[in-house]
């Protein structure tokens, strides 16, 4: 058959009329397949096991590798390669391997997989999200083919839940520094770089009836308000980070749904290592300076909790109604502050935040304004994110405004952020004395009995709202958005949300 | 024209490249921020020091400035862009797939621009004053007025998110699906072609009017030629060619004004990689897609200046 070029206009002008009737159902075919269309926030900048690339590119690592363990709908650890762990007499972690684990070439996931795994995250050329945390494992040793023991430096109460971490995977030995094996429930089938990655149902895994899916076609919508337009077109059927100013359309829509939890919160951090942040009465001043409702209001429309203690959430054990509202709103008491630290008169300073993400720059406002109230006049810097990154490491600012998770729901998760004796960092505090907030935490991880832990972080809680090594300011929701028909999906509580990728293996189409 | 002043231009194009490398290189570095750091805090919190060391010393960023640019221009004289630090993908390789894809956009944009813009502004030219010329008018100062962005969002919320006739963006390749290729780049190519539109009416309607109140259009009525033949074979041929001229110049600002127009919809074109690499520091491929966008626009404006050349030899020699 021989095609002219006048069929080939001819076709090219009628296409967009002749497709009108299959656009009014976009999702059928794919959906029939067993294939969901899910629209990821940020295109993976690669898909290396144990490199922190962003929660987005967690989503696609999640399916395609396995860990030990993973958290289950509620939040609680659950065995995933690992069917059991538990400490021993001498205060080692052992895990007993689940037995017909296989890697996609196909090879079983043996202990040896998992020693080489722990040892490359900890390696010397390591560039591994987790690696300081795998370089206290002290030696790792395999007394039977299914048993794994690890011997820490210091005893490590939290150890099971690194391997929840979305970038502590196990691999095939096999592995290259270009083709990771995995074991997950999914496999990497193909991507087109910059829009989409496709992965397909591995019919080995070990879970039976796991994945309910045929496959998913992940595409990447960065900008926020297309992924939501992508999502109410039908042209995909699930999207994460729904934006909050659409969260409220999403619910209103008879075809959606959404799932939204309080996990990640925004505060504030300081800088230690000069007047007047030095000074733990005028950071506590800051905290009761501000009124956090308005923060919830403005930055987030709502979809959001003042945050006027820790980052510790409200029905866990470590909760209390008190410490939780420990720098409540109090402008008369911030007054009172800073007058006894010698700025009655207030004093001017900077508050560093970045005018790339919105959620920070509107957070950073109202905080100029409800500082400003008791005498804090702050000069807001708004660079872009990287800058903000180099500056916030450098500790060349006075306050700033950021938003993080903690690593997950155990108040240990939180010390990536409290910890101010850890490297420099843009996502905490430079250089602010906290001796007691990091002794209680150094103490609540070498501590296994769950009751102590239980005071032992109410002990740091009640220290930190001395020592302010940060201000909290506000939980924000995460949601997922989806088609009513999408199923089986949970978002996980808390700090975990950004894990929730992990339940894809359990959706399935309604 | 001679092959002197061809060769003086060219040399005058690849030295303005060579300014351009530069000055977008040493910006790049000077500008606050780790690509090293960035690539591996994108949990929020910064990571091991340790692990960011070890990342700086394999992208080769623990060199002195002047000894990575050195290797850059000496890579770039070999054709070598370099390789991203973001995900070590040859810089290249990315500009090979992502600009058929902007050119594209550029040139389906154009298309609709000419189809729409011309014969507007041609009967508008004939229908002066009256009510269609008033109209279109209007709308063209409105669509000049309008920000591209605006526009774009615009036709999602219309076509995707309220009738749900068109997809809200994206991209499928063209040997994968050529319908949904099509349906994809309807939308934002009428986002391109807005502006052009525009101008392409303006100046078609005052070329037209400028040509038909000159002498040789009365002499073709007099001579009782039907008013279609003097339109097309006498008007419209002189009014033309300052139109080519300004659609030849618009398509280099077009380049630029893509950026937005992909971002928008999501069309995988040289923007996402570009921003992209501008956030994270990735400098050899920041400076590789400026590099290739500036090019274009120099070669573009030297075909500008050649056919100008080759119609009127007086500039081959001025």
């Amino acid at each position: 058959m021989t095609i002219s070029r006048r069929t080939v206009l001819a076709a090219g002008l009628a296409a967009p009329f002749a497709s009108l009737p299959l656009l009014s159902r976009p999702a059928s075919a794919q959906r029939a397949a067993g294939i969901l269309r899910y629209g990821l926030s940020a295109f993976p900048p690669n898909l290396q096991p144990w490199v922190s690339t962003g929660a987005s590119a967690g989503t696609v690592k999640m399916l395609i590798h396995r860990s030990l363990v993973s958290y289950g709908p509620k939040g609680e650890l659950r065995g995933e390669l690992a069917t059991s762990w538990s400490l021993d007499g001498d205060g080692a972690w052992v895990f007993k391997l689940r037995p017909g684990c296989v890697f996609h070439n196909g090879d079983p996931v043996t202990a040896e997989d998992v020693k080489w795994s722990i040892e490359q995250i900890a390696g010397e050329k390591s560039t591994a999200y987790m690696r300081s945390q795998f370089q206290s494992v002290e030696r790792i040793e395999i007394p039977d083919p299914g048993t794994i023991r690890l011997v820490t430096k210091t005893p490590q109460a939290t150890l099971p839940s690194w391997f929840g971490n979305y970038n502590t995977f196990i691999l095939s030995r096999k592995s290259t520094p270009t083709e990771f094996i995995g074991a997950g429930p999914f496999r990497l089938v193909g991507q087109e770089r910059g829009s989409s990655v496709e992965i397909a149902a591995f019919d080995k895994f070990y879970k039976p009836g796991i994945p309910k899916l045929r496959g998913i076609k992940f595409v990447v919508y960065a900008d926020e308000n297309l992924r939501f337009a992508a999502l109410q077109s039908g042209d995909v059927d699930m999207i994460e980070y729904v934006p909050w100013q659409s969260m409220a359309a999403v619910e209103a829509d008879p075809r959606l749904k959404l799932d939204s939890q309080e996990g990640p919160f925004m505060d504030v951090l300081f800088n230690g290592s000069k007047p007047p942040f030095n000074d733990p009465r005028v950071r506590r001043a800051v905290a009761h300076a501000v009124r956090r409702e308005d923060i919830v209001k403005v930055a987030f429309f709502g979809r959001g909790k003042p945050l006027e203690g820790l980052p510790i959430a409200e029905g866990t054990p470590w909760w209390d109604k008190d410490l939780a509202h420990g720098w409540n709103y109090d402008p008369a008491r911030a007054k009172a502050l800073l007058t006894e630290a010698g700025f009655g008169n207030g004093f001017q300073t900077t508050l560093l935040a970045t005018a790339q993400f919105g959620m920070h720059k509107d957070t950073a406002e109202i905080v100029q304004q409800h500082l400003a109230a008791v005498g804090i006049q702050c000069e807001l810097q708004l660079p872009d994110w990287s800058t903000r990154v180099a500056r916030g490491s450098k500790g060349q600012y006075d306050m700033a405004i950021h938003g993080v998770s903690s690593d997950n729901n155990d108040p240990d998760g939180l010390t990536v952020v409290l910890d101010t004796t850890l490297s420099p960092s843009h996502g905490r505090s430079f250089r602010v004395d906290a001796p007691r907030t990091i002794a209680a935490l150094a103490k609540g991880r070498a501590e296994f009995d769950q009751a102590k832990r239980v005071e032992i972080y109410k002990e740091m809680q009640r220290a930190a709202l001395e020592e302010v090594p940060l201000v909290g300011l506000a939980w924000r929701s995460q949601g997922y958005g989806m088609d009513k028909g999408v199923m089986g999906f949970t978002n996980l509580p808390g700090a975990l949300s950004n894990s929730s990728g992990n339940m894809l293996e359990e959706t399935y189409f309604g | 024209m001679s092959v002197t002043w061809l060769a003086r231009k060219l040399t005058v194009v690849a030295g303005l490249a060579w300014l351009v490398a530069t000055i977008v290189f040493l910006a790049l570095h000077m500008v606050p921020g780790d690509p090293a750091e960035l690539l591996l805090s994108t949990g929020g919190v910064s990571p091991d020091p340790a692990s960011v060391a070890e990342l700086r010393e394999k992208l080769g960023l623990e060199r002195p400035l002047f000894v990575q640019y050195a290797a850059f221009i000496s890579g770039l004289l070999r054709g070598d862009l370099g390789t991203s630090l973001i995900d070590d993908y040859p810089v290249i390789s990315e500009i090979a797939l992502r600009l058929p894809r902007t050119l594209e956009l550029i040139a389906a944009g154009s298309v609709i621009a000419i189809l729409v813009g011309v014969p507007a502004g041609v009967f508008a030219a004939l229908d002066r004053g009256g009510a269609f010329d008033r109209a279109a008018s209007a709308v063209t100062a409105l669509l000049l007025a309008v920000p591209v962005f605006v526009l774009g969002t615009l036709l999602v919320l219309l076509f995707a998110q309220t009738l749900r006739i068109m997809p809200a963006g994206g991209f499928v390749p063209f040997a994968q699906d050529p319908v949904q290729h099509l349906k994809l780049l309807i939308l934002p190519a009428i986002a391109i072609a807005k502006g052009l539109a525009a101008v392409l009416f303006r100046m078609t309607r005052a070329a037209m009017l400028d040509a038909l109140a000159n002498d040789y259009v009365r002499t073709a009525r007099a001579k009782g030629l039907s008013p279609t033949r003097v339109i097309v074979v006498h008007v419209l041929r002189n009014a033309l060619n300052p139109v080519v001229t300004v659609l030849g110049l618009q398509m280099g600002t077009l380049l630029g004004g893509t950026v937005l127009v992909e971002y928008v919809f999501n069309w995988p074109g040289m923007s996402t990689p570009l921003l992209r690499a501008v956030e994270g520091r990735d400098y050899p491929m920041v400076v590789g897609i400026v590099l290739t966008i500036s090019v274009l626009f120099l070669l573009l404006n030297l075909v500008v200046e050649l056919v100008h050349a080759l119609l009127d030899p007086r500039v081959a020699h001025s």
